[in-house]
């Protein structure tokens, strides 16, 4: 027989993505807080990452992903497309990352990179499909001009970019790399050694 | 949750499930329209969602203008015309601002719209049109444990702030991360033995069947209680009795009154193997903190591949690496396929008695507690013999 327990394993986890995105995701979202999605990114890593490691098959995390975008919808009882598109697009990441480079510690890895640097390109893709191209532009002058008075005038626009995406995605694949080592914790917990 | 298009009176159901389907293919339209160049696009786009939730539900349009989400959307679309128009100028500004405000709108309307017509009912009902039932159980079976989940997130949040001063709450987070995850993780295998232990096998694909009738003895108790001893000395009873066994057993290595390993032993020839050696718990095998050895598993693959028809297959013991599927599994799965195999006795901890019944659809199980018999290798033997 196929095992059921990725099916299973899989609803677990996205409700307990879901339960975080809906009490804490809500508040944060609220609050208006910064670094919010950074906060909820994290949070579905370690469930994304634990969940693959625990049940290395493919598919797991974006089945999970789907669990959480169903809870949200369900349960706020709206389709915010914000943070739905961002828990949809998490979950793919994370299951591009590990298909990539391998269900282990390398595809966790750059499953956190990937992960992590989405929310700031999400805001650039946003913004450039609601407002233009034109608008990207003017904000680019915006930061050079921002930028000069520092002598970092030179910065502004797609190096700019870059470097905000690498400090996302840096930051990412060193959540990746704790939340496989909490993943290794987690499934030693259940072993009981072995 | 809210339910669909609101119907007037005098108009028929058929009547208004068409006003209602007319209304959505317009919100897609409006989706094609949004995304295309140009503030006539814009336009025409916001046109028909709001042409759309009349449509559909007209109070969509109120609930769209709420005071926070219009002053957000004003905000947001004031700030681009600010900035293009200092970068560009002010006539480009205004056009850019203005498209962005009308696309924003029209998303705002389109979420407010479809949130109101959708709800988890029509997602299940959508996935069994689509052919995915499975998909269809997962979200059910998410939406049944989720009230369990939040309660669990409750309590350990309590136990740690009662625990622990404000400031440590931060470093101590890992920790709860950590048991929360293990607790899910519980749950979903808890989840699989009762849909195992109910029949149910929607989720399962079958590929092999067991052989049946296949009875099985599954010898169980906390760790260091005795299980290994007990069916080896089972073991020799049976043999002593005529019964020709396969299987092997896995007693621990002892070094300076510390357990630093297992060993494996064929319970048919009695030769032995080291299997597995105590490490670094951050650098052991399938997530244990054991490094494993391969001349320990070609041995236990060799005294499976024993099992012959009329044999007792013992297997001593399954643990949380092999219901993952690794380890020995793969060896143990082919062995109770054996056409004619009389009883498989199979030793697993207290706390995976129900993964190991979830894993193995087992139709005779009798369960043996080392902890609750005067006497554990004479219960295996009566257990296997039948004998009361």
């Amino acid at each position: 027989m196929r095992d059921a327990r990725p099916w299973t394993h899989a609803a677990l986890f996205g409700a307990l993505w879901g339960a975080a995105e809906l009490t804490l995701g809500t508040a944060l979202n609220l609050s208006r807080l910064p670094f919010a999605g950074v906060v909820m990114g994290l949070i579905g890593l370690a469930c994304l990452v634990t969940l693959r490691r625990l049940q290395p098959r493919p598919g797991v995390c974006l089945l999970a992903g789907a669990v959480a975008v169903f809870l949200k919808v369900f349960l706020v009882g709206g389709l915010y497309p914000g943070p739905l598109i961002g828990i949809a697009g998490e979950a793919l990441l994370v299951e591009l990352g590990f298909t990539l480079a391998g269900g282990r510690r390398t595809g966790a890895v750059l499953a956190g990179g990937l992960a992590l640097a989405a929310p700031p390109a999400q805001l650039l893709v946003v913004l450039w499909a609601l407002a233009g191209t034109d608008a990207l532009g003017a904000y680019g002058r915006v930061a050079r001009a921002a930028l000069t008075p520092f002598g970092l005038g030179e910065l502004a626009g797609p190096p700019l970019i870059g470097l905000v995406l690498g400090a996302f995605a840096a930051a990412g694949a060193a959540a990746g790399w704790w939340a496989w080592r909490l993943a290794g914790r987690v499934e030693r917990r259940l072993g009981g050694g072995w | 949750m809210v339910g669909v298009a609101a119907r007037r009176p005098g108009r028929t159901a058929t009547g208004g499930w068409l006003v209602k389907r007319a209304g959505l293919a317009l919100l897609a339209a409006s989706w094609v329209a949004v995304f295309l160049p140009g503030p006539t696009s814009a336009a025409l786009a916001f046109a028909l969602a709001v042409t759309a939730a009349l449509l559909v539900e007209p109070r969509v349009l109120v609930a769209t203008l709420r005071f926070g989400l219009l002053l957000a959307v004003l905000f947001a679309a004031a700030v681009t015309t600010a900035v293009v128009a200092w970068a560009v100028g002010p006539s480009r500004g205004l056009t850019v601002g203005g498209q962005m405000l009308l696309r924003l709108l029209v998303l705002s309307i389109s979420a407010t719209l479809l949130g109101r017509t959708t709800d988890a009912e029509a997602l299940l009902a959508l996935a069994r049109r689509l052919r995915l039932e499975r998909l269809g159980l997962v979200l059910g079976l998410a939406l049944n444990v989720l009230p369990h989940v939040a309660v669990t997130l409750r309590e350990v949040w309590t136990a740690l702030c009662v625990r622990h001063r404000r400031w440590d709450l931060v470093r101590a987070l890992p920790r709860l991360a950590e048991v929360v995850l293990a607790h899910t993780a519980r749950l979903a295998e808890n989840a699989t033995a009762a849909a195992s232990l109910r029949g149910h096998t929607a989720l399962v694909e079958i590929q092999t069947t067991l052989p049946a009738p296949l009875r099985v003895v599954v010898v169980t108790g906390a760790r260091g209680s005795g299980k290994t001893t007990a069916v080896i000395e089972a073991g020799k009873a049976l043999e002593g009795r005529g019964r020709c066994l396969a299987g092997f057993a896995q007693p621990g290595i002892w070094e300076n009154g510390e357990r630093a390993g297992f060993e494996l032993v064929d319970l048919a020839t009695g030769e032995r193997a080291d299997l597995a050696r105590r490490s670094d718990p951050d650098r052991g095998d399938h997530g244990t903190g054991y490094r494993f050895e391969r001349a320990g598993f070609a041995l236990g693959e060799t005294a499976l591949g024993r099992a012959r028809e009329g044999a007792i297959l013992m297997v001593d013991e399954l643990g949380p690496v092999e219901l993952r599927g690794r380890g020995h599994m793969a060896a143990v799965r082919r062995a109770l396929s054996t056409p004619g195999l009389d009883v498989a006795v199979v030793v697993v901890r207290r706390s995976l008695v129900p993964t190991l019944l979830a894993a193995l659809t087992l139709p005779d199980v009798t369960v043996v507690d080392v902890e609750e018999v005067d006497d554990p290798a004479r219960a295996i033997v009566a257990a296997v013999l039948r004998n009361p």
